[in-house]
């Protein structure tokens, strides 16, 4: 065939230098095809800013808008001044650092003691670990050891069973171990403890496996709303996405609106996409920035060769 | 100096030295047992500690007013044998709920799993390597949201009031007049797999674009000396490269099937669409929290325990199928 032997030789004539292709048909459709999905997953979010920042009336009157008929910061201005929300905003962001640097210490501290192939009973506690990826008490009995607990009703347990990701902390074990043994044991010899060289040695040198898993953790924080549902009924303290979930679920009751009222009022759509925007701008600002972090996380501990 | 004096001294220095060296590795080992304890202590508190709360499923729930203990329910709580699993089998929501489960897993392995598959390929066939990363940057994005913001612009975008009935109500009034994405069963599971895969199709390539980049350059330089066109090349060279990772990524989804995703359906549903969405989570969920017989908790238990036993065994399999295909399981 004509145009694949073209093709060839050109491939050919220039394989020493940097490769020149002329733009196939395959190429174009590629784009096409590829730029179309790209429309496809951010019209929803498209849509859900330009509902926040059109005044409610007009939304009802045109739902379906390409662009914003008539701009306006009302609905934003509701959701700033709204007490329940700003509080629910403040939870969230404490929950995201407390939580995370709680995650974090304790799959360092995990990974690095499994990296010790003479830690006593090493098989055995990875097995205990492992094992509750598998299997678990289900809803009931943990909702029952909670209550035991004391952590109904308490801000804590957004934190506190989060513990540590099996599967991350073992990503990060294996990570520790690939560092060359020269370097520990130097500075063994120079006298430093298992804690020094952990903090002062390890941990730097896998500065950015750290900072992937910090920033999982983080989402996970700040994403987390099943525990705030489950176990606070006072939503002073609850995080931004159960505050959320509530102002979007139609047939919920909200006890205390978000403005002091008794009366549970009905949000306007307008309001739950501020609401939306709010939540999701602080992700959608740093993703970009942060997303190699974001996508090492997955390759490191899969696909092997 | 006498020999046997040196000798002495050196014996003392010897001991000394094995003294200090077992001090150090005692030492040593305990340190790593304190590095562990931590995270060993939270697993074991909030992971194992529960697990005797699953004997409430051959018993009926009598809550203990005023005693202390964390499992002072269970004494107080009266055995009733194998009843709770009897009523489950005959239960028809229980089997609904069953039933949803697997064939929206299935639904979603259908139509969702081979879309990050394809995309990859698709990813990878892009030269322009900015509006590759623009484009991965948009469609990975989804994934790091939760289902309540998903949730709330699917409830947006298809609900009453929202801009899609609005496109189709001016098509033609007649399709809108009755009809709600969300609450209609035909279209509910349909959603769910969509939305499933907007939100994890994208993040679904990752894998699949790690593995196509390790395959070697040769093979294709090769082919397009043979005279291989482009499609020739993906089906023959990328495709079967990359097949055992699928075959791995395929079992591990089959083995997940009972975890149709809880925290999705749990903010799309609702009671209309029950008989197509409830899922087994939901389904426990329900039981336990919005009971009409108060305090069921011996029945929710037991929904529990059945779920968990089978989810356990399609994971362990699974995970032991998969590593025959060279996944370097966890366990």
């Amino acid at each position: 065939m004509a145009k694949n032997r073209k093709y060839v030789q050109e491939e050919t004539v220039s394989a020493g230098a940097h490769m020149v292709r002329h733009v196939h048909v395959f190429d174009v459709i590629l784009f096409i095809i590829l730029t179309l999905l790209a429309l496809v997953i951010i019209y929803p979010f498209y849509n859900t800013i330009l509902v926040s920042i059109v005044p409610q009336a007009v939304y009802t009157r045109q739902p379906f808008m390409l662009y914003p008929k008539q701009v306006t910061l009302e609905n934003y201005k509701f959701v700033f001044e709204s007490p329940l929300l700003l509080r629910s905003m403040l939870n969230s962001v404490i929950l995201a650092v407390v939580g995370t640097l709680y995650n974090m210490i304790l799959t360092v501290l995990l990974a690095y003691s499994f990296t010790k192939r003479d830690m006593p009973g090493r098989n055995f506690f990875r097995f205990i670990l492992v094992f509750t990826m598998y299997f678990g008490g289900g809803l009931v009995p943990t909702y029952l050891l909670y209550k035991a607990l004391g952590l109904v009703g308490n801000w804590w347990v957004m934190v506190l069973p989060t513990g540590v990701s099996i599967t991350y902390m073992l990503i990060v074990s294996s990570n520790m171990s690939e560092l060359p043994a020269e370097i520990e044991e130097s500075a063994k010899i120079d006298g430093a403890n298992d804690v020094q060289i952990l903090f002062k040695i390890v941990l730097p040198l896998i500065k950015p496996i750290l900072a992937t898993f910090t920033i999982y953790y983080a989402v996970e924080r700040w994403n987390e709303w099943y525990s705030a549902m489950l176990y606070l009924k006072d939503n002073k303290l609850w995080p931004l996405q159960q505050t959320l979930r509530q102002i979007i679920s139609s047939a919920n009751v909200i006890s205390t609106s978000l403005n002091g009222e008794s009366r549970p009022p009905v949000y306007g759509d307008s309001v739950k996409m501020a609401c939306i925007v709010v939540t999701v701008f602080p992700l959608m600002a740093l993703y970009p920035f942060l997303q190699r972090y974001f996508l090492t996380g997955l390759t490191l501990g899969a696909v092997k060769g | 100096m006498a020999s046997s004096d040196i000798k002495s001294i050196q014996d003392a220095q010897k001991a000394k030295r094995r003294k200090l060296v077992l001090k150090r590795i005692w030492q040593l080992k305990w340190i790593y047992l304190f590095m562990l304890l931590p995270g060993l202590a939270v697993i074991i508190i909030f992971r194992y500690l529960p697990l005797p709360g699953i004997a409430l499923a051959w018993k009926k729930f009598t809550p203990t007013f005023g005693s202390k203990g964390l499992y002072s329910y269970l004494s107080s709580s009266k055995s009733v044998g194998w009843k709770h699993f009897q009523t489950l089998w005959k239960e028809a929501d229980f089997w609904n709920a069953t039933r949803n489960t697997f064939l929206i897993s299935l639904l979603k392995l259908v139509f969702g799993f081979p879309f990050p598959v394809i995309l990859a390929i698709l990813i990878n066939e892009m030269t322009l390597k900015r509006y590759k990363k623009a484009v991965q940057t948009i469609y990975t994005f989804p994934h790091f949201l939760s289902w309540v913001v998903v949730s709330g612009m699917v409830l947006n975008l298809f609900g009453d009031t929202g801009a899609i009935k609005s496109v189709l109500g001016h098509i033609n009034p007649d399709w809108t007049s009755n009809w709600n994405f969300l609450y209609n069963s035909k279209s509910f599971r349909p959603l769910l797999v969509i939305s499933d895969i907007w939100k994890e199709g994208g993040w679904g390539t990752i894998l699949y674009l790690a593995a196509i980049a390790g395959i070697d350059p040769s093979l294709h330089e090769a082919a397009i000396v043979d005279g291989a066109n482009r499609f020739q090349r993906i089906i023959r060279i990328t495709l079967p490269e990359i097949t055992s990772l699928i075959i791995i990524m395929l079992i591990l989804q089959i083995g997940n099937m009972m975890n149709a995703n809880f925290d999705q359906i749990f903010n799309l549903y609702s009671a209309p669409v029950f008989d197509v969405g409830d899922v087994i989570d939901t389904y426990i969920y329900r039981k336990t929290f919005q009971s009409s017989t108060a305090m069921d908790y011996g029945f929710s238990t037991a929904v529990g325990l059945f779920k968990n036993v089978i989810n356990f065994i399609l994971l362990i399999g699974a995970n032991r199928i998969a590593k025959l295909f060279g996944h370097d399981g966890i366990m």
